[in-house]
């Protein structure tokens, strides 16, 4: 590698050094107390898919470059310097990693593995060798934002087609404003994905509970967060900030997307106006008696998964259980739970990569988890997992069904 | 009456889970030669969006939209 492209990941590695970064790379003792909690490690038990392994590799090219002894001696400082084979193993340390957080549960010093891993993206990113789906998601993403007034109406039309389905479910007379958009002084901004599965169910909902809402021109989902792009996650992200605030909303509610919910909710500062995922609204709807649903509806065995990004760094535990335990007969959890629980392996724009059969071995332990309940019903709270889960289901021949939170409130309204 | 689009490869995307469309259709027009057309046919209404900003922003280009009852075609001109 030329010296001049060495000095400037340097100093990308060096624009990442604050003091969280630098506590987290000085004080891990490699006691490998990480190494089973790893859903990665645990499919595939190679030390390369542990976390202290991962982020042994940027920390040995921090000690390269930020530490005397690595500097000066080293091999016996145990630093590596940036060339073409550290930038591969920088590449599979990062994307066999979903950001979960499991292992930071059972750090003794609470390191945070996917904070260091940030700087895995960001060189790769400057080195040109970041998974090209991810950029180019992110991209599209980018463009999306600049140049939305010429794609308003293509979206416009296809969402009237929508609004006739929210009629039928809901047995209205009209389909007229069932999906309103640009709705000046809205209460909620809700904000999708792209499958009329994320806009159909939740508009039922919203309409059930007389909700003064309106739907967002664009997508939830920040591929520039898991392509590890500072810039183009804050340009994604801004696009709806923009859009609430130009609306006067007093609420952006978040579609099941785990990373798109933390993002505004604790990744942008200070936001004049509220953010919550689609799953505490439904929560409050019947808890307020906005909606009703019908209760043990459902007859078989179910459970849920926690998406790492809502659940573990998102704090959402007990409304989604609130709800199903409130729809189901027979409501199973999983083991372990809640905090602890398994990611599912798909979490940290995994499942865009072209990586099937890693995910599916990575997945083991959630294909464990789902069989050890004797459900029949699995589901979830995020696009990510949903897509993961199914993943599982069909490379391990589970005989169960997996279902969206929101998907199965709206099939169980009762209107 | 409009002109007919013949398409070297079709791709059924319906049903498929956000970002699945977008991505299949990257990864086969990568595999397409220039100035070949690729017929995507898709259920999500966010392909309305998704689908042109991608092509603005690789530099292809979307040549023809049919909207049908349940379900878009899109016509993709791969151009680099």
């Amino acid at each position: 590698m030329e010296k001049e492209k060495i000095q400037e990941l340097r100093q990308l590695v060096k624009s990442r050094l604050n003091r969280p970064m630098r506590y987290y790379l000085d004080v891990c003792t490699r006691c490998g107390l990480c190494y089973d909690t790893c859903h990665a490690y645990y499919g595939i038990p190679k030390k390369e898919y542990s976390p202290v392994n991962r982020a042994e590799v940027v920390r040995k090219v921090y000690k390269k470059y930020f530490r005397p002894s690595g500097f000066a001696f080293p091999y016996w400082g145990d630093a590596t310097k940036l060339d073409e084979r550290v930038m591969d193993e920088l590449k599979e340390a990062a994307f066999s990693c979903t950001g979960c957080r499991r292992c930071m549960m059972f750090c003794p010093f609470g390191v945070d593995m996917p904070h260091i891993l940030s700087i895995a993206k960001l060189l790769l990113i400057g080195y040109g060798n970041a998974p090209e789906e991810l950029i180019m998601l992110a991209d599209s993403a980018v463009e999306k934002g600049k140049s939305i007034d010429s794609f308003k109406e293509g979206y416009r039309e296809v969402i009237r087609d929508l609004e006739t389905q929210v009629q039928e479910r809901l047995k209205l007379p009209s389909s007229e404003d069932l999906i309103p958009m640009e709705k000046q002084n809205a209460d909620v901004l809700y904000v999708g994905l792209s499958g009329a599965h994320s806009i159909v169910h939740p508009a039922v909902i919203f309409n059930a509970a007389k909700e003064n809402w309106t739907l967002s021109y664009f997508e939830a989902v920040n591929f520039g967060m898991f392509a590890g792009d500072p810039e183009k996650m804050q340009f994604i992200a801004n696009r709806i900030v923009k859009e609430a605030t130009s609306l006067n909303v007093k609420e952006v509610v978040i579609v099941e997307c785990g990373t798109a919910y933390r993002i505004p909710k604790f990744l942008l500062g200070p936001l004049p106006f509220k953010v919550t995922s689609i799953v505490e609204k439904i929560y409050r709807y019947i808890k307020d008696g906005k909606i009703s649903i019908r209760e043990g509806a459902i007859a078989d065995a179910l459970t849920y998964h926690d998406p790492c990004q809502l659940g573990r760094n998102g704090g959402v535990y007990d409304e989604p259980r609130y709800v199903l335990g409130a729809l189901a007969k027979d409501y199973r959890e999983m083991s372990p739970t809640r905090e602890y629980n398994w990611c599912c392996g798909g979490g940290g724009g995994l499942v865009a990569l072209d990586n099937e059969d890693f995910r599916v071995k990575t997945g083991k332990a959630k294909k464990d988890q789902i069989t050890a309940t004797g459900a029949k019903i699995v589901v979830s709270a995020c696009e990510n997992c949903i897509l993961q889960l199914n993943t599982i289901k069909n490379g391990y021949g589970l005989d169960v069904e997996v279902k969206s939170l929101t998907e199965l409130v709206s099939e169980n309204l009762i209107v | 009456m409009s002109e007919e689009i013949k398409a070297n490869v079709t791709m059924d995307l319906k049903g498929l889970a956000c970002p699945l469309p977008v991505v299949r259709v990257s990864q086969q027009v990568k595999k397409m030669k220039i100035g070949e057309i690729l017929e995507a046919e898709t259920t999500d209404p966010g392909a309305h969006a998704d689908f042109p900003a991608w092509a603005k922003s690789t530099g292809n280009e979307i040549v023809k939209i049919d909207k049908g009852a349940s379900s878009t075609k899109f016509y993709i001109k791969k151009l680099k």
